[in-house]
């Protein structure tokens, strides 16, 4: 029975935790907005830089390449999750759109690699923003 | 009307730049330390160098 009661307790979060979560997930989102945010209210300024300038370089080596940038308007299922990964830069995503003015050539190589770069720096910013929420939760540093 | 900025890289430009980069990031994010963040970086960028040209060369007999 004392147990019980003690797993009940353990189980219902506080106002302090949930307050705590808030602030996280919205740390979270900032960092995906613009890459390196999240960290920079944590005061991680290595790693914030870090994140500014590495998805950054690789959106505009990715659109410089003339990588495709995939659009909402996918064709196919692939098309959907290259859009996804692009949408995963946030804000640096409309950059990409206006560095490209002369749209995509994947019949090259660059423009192949072009593309890769751009994914990547989608789906690396995703993951330093869940790094930042990880650390804001107090479950990472 | 061309891009605002274009590149033209090949294969191992590419390839470097894109292992250099992503270790940074990587060794940043996993390591609290400079000199671990170092270690890490330069472990992680000849793995990918390795892994890479391995792959290169394996392909190699299928290219043609």
């Amino acid at each position: 029975m004392a147990e019980e009661t003690e797993t009940q307790a353990v189980a219902v979060a506080s106002p302090r935790d949930s307050k705590r979560e808030a602030i996280a997930f919205l740390i979270g989102v900032a960092g995906w907005l613009v890459p390196g945010l999240g960290h920079a209210f944590l005061k991680m300024w290595g790693r914030a830089v870090m994140s500014f300038l590495t998805v950054g370089l690789l959106v505009i080596l990715g659109a410089g390449m003339r990588g495709n940038v995939f659009t909402s308007s996918a064709n196919d299922a692939f098309d959907t999750l290259g859009y996804l990964a692009d949408l995963g830069t946030g804000t640096f995503y409309l950059v990409a759109t206006k560095l490209e003015t002369s749209g995509a050539d994947v019949s090259h190589a660059g423009g192949d690699y072009g593309t890769r770069f751009l994914a990547t720096a989608g789906v690396l910013n995703l993951l330093t923003a869940l790094h930042a929420y990880e650390a804001a939760r107090g479950r990472k540093a | 009307m061309n891009a605002a900025i274009e590149f033209k890289l090949d294969h191992l430009q590419s390839m470097l730049l894109f292992a250099v980069l992503i270790s940074i990031a990587f060794g940043f994010l996993s390591r609290r330390r400079p000199i671990e963040r170092v270690k890490y970086i330069v472990w992680s960028l000849f793995l990918f160098l390795l892994i890479g040209v391995g792959i290169g060369w394996a392909m190699y007999p299928f290219s043609r």
